[in-house]
Order: C-alpha cells, then structure tokens, then sequence
C-alpha cells in the first residue's frame, strides 16, 4: 500500500465514519434523552435515500430536493412520535422492540409498495461531479469530500446546539435527570417531540447525502442500523461525544480491513465491538 | 402430576392442542405440503420455546438467539461426514453439547451487560456469524448447503421412524415440542428456577441473599441455545439444506414477536404465538403481495392494545371469576 492509496483508504474511512455518525447521532440521542431503543431508526435512513430519489426525479434539483426530504422526514418523525412513541415511555424495552419491529415491517413494505424493489440510483450533481488529483494517478472525488464536510458541518452545529442552547440545555437535563425536568414546570413532550423529530431528520439526511454514493435498494435500513447499533455500543448508548469517536473509529477500522484482510471483513467491527465490551462493557465514553 | 400444568388455561391449551394436533395430519394425508408446513410451525415453536424462557422467565432481552438456530444446522453440517448416514442421536447430543459450549464462551462475554445493551451485542454476534457464514466459500456462501444423507434413526438397533416420511417426521417434532415444554416446566418449577425468577425480579437483592447472579444467567443462558440449535438442526433436517438466513436478523425479530404475541414468559404461548404467527402470515400472504404492511400494522397494533399476549388475554377471560 502506498501512500496514495493509503491516503484515499484513509478519506474513505473518515468520510464512511462522518456518515455513520450521522445516523447514529439520532440513535444514541434518542436513547439518552427519552430512554427509547428506535429499532426503525435504519428505516428513516432508508426513507431518506428513496424521498432524495423520488424528489430527484421530480423537482431535478439536487439542494432543493435534499431539503424537502430533510423536511418531510422531520415532520414523520414528528408524527410517529405524537402518535405512537409518546405511549411507550412507561412500557419495558421488550415493547419498544416489538413496536419498532412493526414499523420496520411498515416501512419496508411501503418502499416497495410506493417505489418498487428494483435498485435505483441518484445522480451526482453537476457542481460537485469532479474529481481532485491527489498524486499524478489517484484521484478523489469532490462529492465525498462534499458529504465529508457536511457531516462534519452537522456535528458542529449539534456540538453547538446541545452544549450552547436552552434547548440543549434541556436535552442534556433529560439526559440526566427525567423527572426533574418535569418538576422544574418544563414540557418535557415537547421535547421529547423535538428531539425524536430531529433524530429521523439526522438518519434520514444521511440517507439523502449517501444516495449519490451507493445504489438505493431495499434492506439498506437494516444493514445501517446495525453498524449503528456497534458505533453506540462501542460509545456508550447516550453519549453523542462517544458515538463521534465510536463512528470515526468504526468507519476506519472498516475501510482498511476491506483492504488489509478482505476475509475478515465483514466481521471486522463486531470483534473490534467485542474487545472493547470485554474491556469496558458499558462502551467508552458511558456516564 | 395434576397440577404439573398450573393453570386453568394452560391445561385447556394442553388438552386442546395436542390431540389436535395428533389428528391434523389425518385429514391432510394426500397432502404432504401442508404436512411438511405444520412440521416447520412446530419445530420453529420449540425455538420460539427457548427464548420465551430466555427472555419472558430470565428477563434477558437478545436479538441474537437465531445464531444458535443456524448453528444448530451448520454444526451437523460441519461434524458429520459428508457421504455416509450417522446415527441420529449421537448427533443430536453432539450438536446440543457443541451449541452449549459456544453459548458457554457467547455467554460469558454477552452476560457481562444487560438490558439495552445486552438486546445490541446479541445482535452484533450474531450478526458476525451470520457474515462469516455467508461470505465463506466452504459453507456455500448465501446459498448455503444441502445434507447429502439424512441421518439414520435407529437406537438399540430398531428403527422407530423414517426421516424421509414427511408424517413420521411430523410426530416426532410434535413428540419434540412436548418435551421442550415438559423440560421447561421442570425448570421453572425446580429450586433453579424459582431462584431464576428472583434473579429476574431483582438482581441485587438476589446477590444480596449469597447467589451467583451471573452463574445462573449462563447456565439459563446455556440451556435456552442447546435447544434453540436442537430446533435448528430440525429445520435442517426437515428440508435437507442449511443457509445463512436462518441466523439473521429477521429470523429472531419475527421469534421475539411469536413470544411476545403468545405471551411473554408463558410457555405454552409461544405455541400458541408461533401458531397464530404463522397462520396470519400464511394466510395474509396468500391475500395480498404486501402482507408485510398488514403484518406490521397488526404488530404495533398489538403492543398497544394486548400487554400481556394472547395467553394473557384468555386468562383473564377464562379466570376472571376466581
């Protein structure tokens, strides 16, 4: 391997980790401030790669097109959590599991009812379609530094929104102490509202950047999720700054084992997980 | 013995169940597709069985039990030689023994967290069985594997039944399911099991009182996979091939939703969740292409409206007036 390619192996696992902390942002931050395992978090990823095509093809605009799914994603989430989350916050885990199950269930068949089985595909925009050379041979596409920087651009403003805020402020509460938030006179739905609406948001514009990138095709929910599911163990469920680490580490280990040891490839993130549960069961960064 | 099945709505399911299902096949004699589907809803209840007792009388929440219902296939598959017909129940004791021994190891490992992250790592192991299976070109990838001979059954040199007949094979995985609710009554009912739910109920005062919380974990643990790989070597059996699917996700999804459905932690309602399950399944997908939508609307549905499963739902029908 030289330099060059270690080089593009390097931006690719930075850039798969970015992504990967994208969704699962939402996942941990939705367990931490409302206690609730989402297992149709993979979904809203799904939803937001098929809304990013549908919106393609109909408005031929790519930012105009990622901001209505943006929005569209919000406002489900929104409903899913008025509807349907919002009577589970009393019940066990065992019953957030079924529930989400369900609606795995429902939105897989809905992307087959509405958008077919078949693979589709988004377009790179113009504007981002080019390439930068590293060396004289090896070249890097603009677009994943595009999504790369936009990840990171989203993580800043998260930093910023829940260290910064009164809403974060409110969140990082909840995190901590439940009822006494509600004591204090805050409406703690309300936030519980916001935060579920802005974790679906946070997965689906990871579905809407990686459309570009990968083919759109059925199950790709649950293959994310998973790797979700690692980058928060590996964390420690709740902590945002642990998912960061988590999903960098994640996305890197994976990209150079595809390289370094194709055979163990696929395996290579869940013995990493192992390890590090076997030395810190409650992942890295747990409170 | 009278009482060995407590309730009042446990024995009527006994009763009714079982000769019912005795006498099924007798009206279904030409048809061995229906014959071969029932064998494949009762197999699939005996590993439904085994969470049902991990999940609903332990309190511990996996999403990882298919790996040992995969294993259960891919160990015969793995042990046996490949050209010549081994006795049946050395392997079945081979196989249970095996499956134990990896549950010991997963066990160790997954057992050192709970809750919401012991629900996580099962699925992540599993999830790296399920990869390692079907990306390795010696165990046939995503297509898996056929069994070139079917073991021969005979015990003391006399043959009791005949793998290939669709029937007899469909009594003793009926004869089977029997046994794993008789074994799993018998531990619910012993010393172990009554510490067992202690240990569920609340942990720190069982260790309080001088147990070994995690020992009893593991051994439950142990238990609940050596049969769950017991099902799975069943299901192998049953069709003559192994693939990777039966370790993936889904497959314990849908497990943790026939228990749930039955009735978390009774027992006899994971019969009767797998039952109904696979009835609705069935019979939505013969309706319409999309059952999967029906399938979760009835799911969620479901949470919201029954708590305590279709075995709670008819105890309180059948012994409100107590």
């Amino acid at each position: 391997m030289d330099f060059a390619i270690f080089l593009v192996q390097l931006l690719n696992g930075l850039q798969y980790g970015l992504l990967l902390f994208l969704i699962a942002s939402g996942l941990t931050l939705v367990f931490g401030v409302m206690g609730i395992l989402n297992l149709a978090h993979g979904s809203m990823y799904m939803i937001g790669a098929y809304l990013m095509w549908y919106f393609v093809q109909l408005t031929d605009s790519f930012v105009l097109a990622a901001l209505l799914s943006a929005v569209i994603a919000l406002l489900l989430g929104v409903v899913i959590e008025k509807t349907l989350i919002n009577r589970l916050y009393r019940r066990n885990h065992l019953d957030q599991v079924l529930l989400t199950i369900g609606m795995i269930f429902v939105f897989n068949a809905m992307q087959s009812l509405l958008w077919g089985d078949d693979p589709l595909g988004v377009a790179v925009p113009g504007w981002l379609s080019g390439s930068i050379s590293l060396t004289e041979l090896v070249e890097y596409p603009v677009y994943r530094i595009f999504v790369a920087l936009l990840c990171l651009l989203l993580a800043a403003g998260l930093y910023l929104v829940i260290n910064r805020t009164r809403l974060g402020m409110l969140v990082r509460a909840g995190e901590s102490n439940r009822e006494m938030v509600e004591c204090l006179g805050i409406d703690i739905n309300r936030l519980y509202t916001i935060v579920f609406g802005a974790g679906v948001m946070l997965a689906a514009l990871a579905g809407v950047v990686s459309a570009p990138m990968a083919s759109i095709v059925p199950g790709m929910g649950e293959h994310v999720l998973i790797s979700c599911f690692v980058v928060v163990v590996i964390g420690g469920m709740g902590s945002i700054k642990g998912a960061f680490v988590a999903a960098l580490m994640v996305g890197i280990v994976d990209t150079f084992a595809a390289v370094l040891l194709p055979q163990l490839s696929s395996m290579i993130v869940y013995i990493l997980m192992a390890v590090i549960l076997i030395i810190k069961p409650q992942g890295l960064f747990s409170s | 013995m009278t009482y060995f099945f407590g309730k009042k709505t446990e024995q009527l399911f006994i009763w009714l169940f079982f000769p019912l299902a005795l006498l099924l096949p007798l009206f279904l004699e030409q048809n061995e597709f229906y014959v071969n589907k029932l064998t494949s809803v009762v197999i699939f209840a005996i590993f439904v069985m085994s969470l049902d007792y991990l999940v609903g009388r332990c309190g511990m929440i996996t999403l990882g039990h298919s790996m040992f219902y995969g294993l259960g296939g891919y160990l015969f598959i793995l042990i046996a030689p490949e050209f010549e017909a081994v006795n049946f129940w050395v392997y079945t004791f081979y196989i249970c023994v095996l499956a134990a021994a990896i549950a010991l190891v997963v066990g160790v490992i997954v057992l050192r967290t709970s809750g919401v992250y012991m629900i996580m790592i099962t699925l992540a192991i599993a999830q790296m069985c399920f990869y390692f299976f079907s990306d390795s070109v010696e165990f046939g990838g995503n297509d898996g594997l056929f069994i070139l001979m079917k073991p021969d059954t005979s015990l003391f040199g006399l043959a009791f039944f005949n793998l290939d007949d669709p029937l007899h094979f469909y009594y003793f995985c009926l004869l089977s399911l029997f046994n794993c609710l008789v074994f799993w009554k018998l531990v619910t009912g012993s010393r172990f099991g009554r510490i067992m739910e202690a240990v569920k109920d609340n942990p720190q005062r069982t260790t309080a009182l001088g147990y070994n919380v995690f020992l009893f974990r593991l051994l439950s643990y142990v238990m609940a996979s050596a049969l769950a790989a017991y099902a799975g070597y069943l299901f192998a059996l049953q069709y003559g091939f192994v693939n990777p699917s039966m370790m993936s996700w889904q497959t314990s999804g849908s497990a943790l939703v026939m228990s749930i459905l039955g009735g978390m932690g009774s027992l006899y309602g994971a019969i009767l969740g797998t039952v109904v399950y696979e009835g609705l399944h069935y019979s939505l997908e013969h309706l319409t292409e999309h059952w999967l939508l029906l399938m979760g609307c009835l799911i969620i549905a479901m949470v919201m409206l029954f708590k305590a499963g279709i075995a709670g739902f008819l105890e309180n029908l059948l012994e409100r007036r107590k």
